[in-house]
């Protein structure tokens, strides 16, 4: 079997991994990744990229449709209909194009790229199994990436008509009734946008309310929206299998009467798990958190020069958040002295609205033991939210009693998620809430609520 | 009215004016705010910022309806436009903020005086109401923060119908089917989109040989490429020496800046937006020996302190960019200062933004300016084309650019051209208020998919280290 020297070997081509390998390459070393599906992974596959595109077109069809009612701005258009199938063919133009970005970038800095199944023989040695038959790697250091794949639902596996986020991303036609199982941020941006596009949709969700990680004062104006696009949500209910004929979803509410929902689709989206299946895992007797790969502030496993990164090792799933472990592993393995210390990973849904977090919450903040101060400025008196017709939300911001040291950043509103990098920027330097005060924020924009956010909870506040 | 005396009296009821006062209020003293106009808001809220960022909404919202569905699959018939309509929801905006000021007047116990308000002299100001009424208001402090107006372009007389100035331009009861705008800086641009969308033909002429002067030189390309590609035209280097009104509409005589035969330019409407000049008109400045600079500003000593004790002055009527976030901020400063205060403005780093599509933003140096200063600096430039958010939203046009000191890192300006750039350029404000390098920003955690990873990527292009291109 023929077999291959590298200095670094990287499992898995999704974010984390391909920006290790692009980061190992600019640094001189010798980097080889094996991938077993597509270059960019989940994300730029089947997760956050083709999910957004789907949100904006969903988006743009419900604003039009909007506009053919009765339209405030003044635009008189015909009832819209939608291509969905053009819809799908651009989305997966943009991914396209991205994959091949990534495929080029790898080149560009000398990675060489395998595509095939690895599996861990030890701790130095991989075999894949190529299109070109098996392959044995030999590194110095290994980088596990291989990210998760979508949960499932034992009382109803995927398959037929119960589909992952995966599939929802590519269905040929926009199904009429569509249900969602699962309440967090992956079944209501895809609930939501499939709503926009004219399914009628119900949400399933085994807790008493949506986006159960976020506190009720966020996830509000979002229960309203989905409330106003005609979502029909069903809280601490359970999804107990599809009905005998295959044709509905069968659900438990809390007191234990039952209800039949047909649906042409079913997306389960109750959460995510690390994808170690064929890994080789049991070869190497790493430590394992839970079903999650152990590692330290260097993304170090237990095992000298074994590297994981990304969804593999846990909470928060997040793509940006395996990138920067990319990053720094990669400067690791260059010699550098780095170590995982981020104050600020910022998460999103892309709901509508969206919502925003940074830091801590208000609650986790108290359970934190920090005497705190906390107050929220609402986009109804933000003049850029205003114009925009956006005036739903708000930024809360959540500082030390004490020193007024900021520990946490919200929001939610339409369009806010770009607000999220001046947020984790802020905590990431340590802003007090006067910093933010004496900060000279652009007017008219959205960012003033932040400004303004950071007055009130000084007890300062100019426009409330 | 009966005389009245105050700890505070705001001449000028705009952002610098109403902020000033109500901080004035807040902080415990007897303060007042003297507006001519019938509402609060100044020029910004009235007739600027606001009323034209609902106009490029709208317009924007139109254009996506007409041209902007097709690529994601969505068919629809060309949409029609109500103006009336979209003109009545602007004034909805409107309205709806100066309400506000008057909720937070009255929350914060300002007393609001309507009528022109002018100086005495120190501790005293004689307000003239609309009937002609006059009365007296004292204070131990006069803030002047009667901010700015049109400049007007000589033998071009506006009459706000055929040719108008940014307010009639706010307000034209149809669509010209041809507009002429004199002068390329954010007004004319912003308010020249606004008409191109909803259908005008828009030719921008301007004086210098670029558009959007002070800022980047590199940003200005692309917006003027980005501009003519959307189908304004540009007349740069020609200058506008008269103007004749008729019943077809407005005759413009163009000449070239460089000499050379003048040239007869028609247009249906003219919008002239070559500036706007501090408004210090009847305020008895000279009368009460307040200092002005050559250019008509009202002079202080850095901490809105005029010539004359007891006298300040902030806005658009004292040095520095015309900026309604600016003046806020001098407002908060001025009022912290008569309240015995400290307060600093950093008036390095002040975001601009303009409402174009794309957006444009900016925060501290250009690179002509580090050129002219001789600093040594290092550039990282991405573009939002190797964005995945920018990509989803079909809305890929732009860059973002950053600028470094070449020896230390630290961020000395930010440029960016793309969607949200208004939004994007606070990260790259607050980093530089911070004294951030480049690197800070580059090894900063950015959620995906969002175009601020472009602002990452930019700021690790300054070393060499970025990651997607």
């Amino acid at each position: 079997m023929p077999e291959i020297r590298t200095k670094v070997l990287i499992i898995g081509g999704g974010p984390g991994g391909y920006v290790t390998a692009i980061r190992l390459g600019q640094l001189g070393i010798a980097t080889m990744l094996v991938e077993r599906a597509w270059l960019g992974g989940t994300c730029l596959n089947v997760g956050c990229i083709p999910s957004k595109a789907l949100i904006h077109a969903a988006e743009a069809f419900e604003q039009a449709v909007h506009q053919a009612g009765t339209d405030r701005y003044g635009i008189r258009v015909e009832r819209p209909s939608i291509d969905f199938g053009r819809t799908m063919e651009w989305k997966d133009g943009i991914v396209g194009r991205l994959k091949g970005g990534v495929a080029a970038l790898l080149k560009k800095h000398g990675v060489k790229t395998l595509a095939g199944h690895a599996t861990m023989l030890d701790g130095k040695t991989a075999r894949v199994e190529s299109d070109t038959g098996p392959q044995v790697i030999k590194a110095e250091h290994v980088v596990l990436a291989t990210g998760s794949v979508p949960a499932p639902l034992t009382a109803l596996p995927f398959g037929g008509r119960v589909i992952s986020s995966s599939e929802a991303l590519s269905l040929s036609d926009v199904p009429q009734r569509l249900v969602v199982v699962g309440a967090g941020y992956i079944g209501l941006e895809l609930g939501t946008a499939f709503a926009k596009l004219g399914s009628k949709v119900t949400v399933v969700e085994a807790e008493d309310r949506i986006l159960p990680a976020y506190d009720t004062e966020l996830t509000r104006p979002v229960a309203r929206r989905l409330g106003a696009l005609g979502v029909e949500m069903l809280a601490a209910t359970r999804a107990r299998g599809l009905s005998p004929d295959g044709e509905a979803l069968v659900v438990e509410f809390a007191g234990g009467t039952e209800r039949r929902l047909p649906a042409d689709k079913i997306l389960v989206a109750i959460g995510r798990r690390p994808c170690t299946e064929g890994l080789g895992l049991d070869q190497l007797d790493l430590g394992m958190d839970g079903a999650f790969i152990r590692i330290d502030e260097r993304c170090a496993t237990s095992m000298r020069n074994v590297w994981a990164i990304g969804d593999l090792t846990g909470e928060p799933m997040l793509a940006h958040r395996a990138m920067a472990q990319g990053e720094m592993v990669a400067e690791i393995i260059a010699g550098q002295r780095r170590a995982f210390d981020k104050v600020a990973i910022p998460a999103i849904c892309f709901t509508d609205p969206e919502v925003v977090t940074v830091g801590l919450s208000p609650e986790k903040a108290r359970k934190a033991g920090h005497e705190i101060r906390v107050a929220s400025f609402p986009f109804q008196a933000n003049g850029r939210a205003l114009t925009l017709g956006a005036e739903e939300g708000f930024v809360r911001v959540t500082a030390r009693a004490d020193n007024h040291l900021i520990l946490g950043i919200d929001a939610v509103g339409q369009g806010i998620a770009e607000l999220s990098a001046a947020f984790g920027l802020a905590l990431e330097m340590g802003a007090r809430l006067e910093d933010i005060a004496g900060t000279i924020h652009a007017h008219p924009t959205l960012g003033e609520a932040f400004h303004e956010a950071s007055l009130r909870t000084l007890g300062e506040a100019l426009h409330i | 009215m009966a005389d009245q005396s105050f700890d505070v009296v705001v001449i000028g009821g705009g952002p610098g004016g109403y902020v000033c006062a109500i901080k004035a209020a807040q902080l415990g003293l007897k303060t007042a705010c003297v507006e001519k106009d019938a509402t609060l808001g100044g020029t910004c809220v009235n007739v600027g910022c606001i009323p034209s960022k609902a106009l490029l909404q709208s317009s924007h919202l139109f254009e996506e309806a007409g041209h902007g569905l097709a690529q994601h699959g969505i068919k629809v018939a060309a949409p029609g436009l109500d103006l009336a309509a979209m003109l009545a929801r602007k004034d909805k905006v409107v309205q709806q903020s100066t309400a506000g000021i008057d909720f937070l007047f009255k929350k914060n116990k300002v007393t609001r005086i309507q009528g022109t308000g002018r100086i005495v002299k120190a501790g005293e100001v004689e307000v003239t109401a609309a009937d002609g009424a006059k009365s007296k208001v004292t204070a131990k402090h006069i803030v002047i923060a009667t901010g700015s107006e049109v400049t007007p372009l000589p033998n071009v007389a506006i009459d706000e119908k055929k040719i108008v100035s940014s307010t009639g331009a706010l307000a034209l009861p149809q669509v010209p089917k041809s507009m002429v705008v004199v002068g390329a800086g954010v007004i004319g641009l912003e308010l020249g989109s606004v008409w191109r969308r909803l259908g005008a033909e828009v030719t921008v002429i301007e004086f210098l040989d670029r558009i959007l002067p002070g800022m980047d030189g590199e940003v200005a390309k692309q917006m003027q490429r980005t501009l003519t590609r959307q189908g304004m035209k540009f007349r740069l280097s020609a200058k506008v020496t008269g103007a004749k009104s008729g019943a077809s509409g407005v005759a413009l005589s163009v000449e070239p800046v460089n000499g050379g035969a003048a040239e007869e330019v028609k247009a249906d409407i003219v919008l002239v937006a070559i500036g706007r000049r501090p408004y210090t008109n009847g305020l008895g400045l000279k009368e009460a020996g307040i200092a002005i600079d050559n250019r008509g500003r009202v002079v202080t000593d850095g901490h809105f302190a005029t010539s004359v004790s007891g006298i300040w002055a902030i806005g658009d009527v004292i040095e520095g960019p015309m900026l309604a976030h600016k003046s806020e901020h001098e407002g908060v400063a001025c009022a912290e200062l008569i309240a015995g205060q400290k307060p600093v403005v950093n008036h390095d780093v002040i975001p601009g933004v303009v409402y174009t599509w794309p957006e444009v933003a900016a925060v501290g140096r250009t690179e002509e300016e580090l050129k002219a200063a001789g600093i040594a600096y290092k550039a990282g430039k991405f573009p939002f084309s190797a964005n995945g958010r920018a990509r989803a939203n079909a809305d890929a046009e732009g860059f973002v650019k950053v600028l470094a000191d070449a020896r230390t890192d630290r961020l000395l300006g930010a440029h960016v051209v793309g969607p949200m750039a208004g939004e994007l350029i606070h990260e790259f404000a607050m980093g530089m208020v911070f004294g951030a390098s480049s690197e800070d920003i580059g090894r900063i955690c950015h959620a995906h998919p969002t175009l601020a990873e472009a602002v990452k990527e930019a700021s690790l292009m300054v070393t060499g280290r970025q990651v997607n291109l």
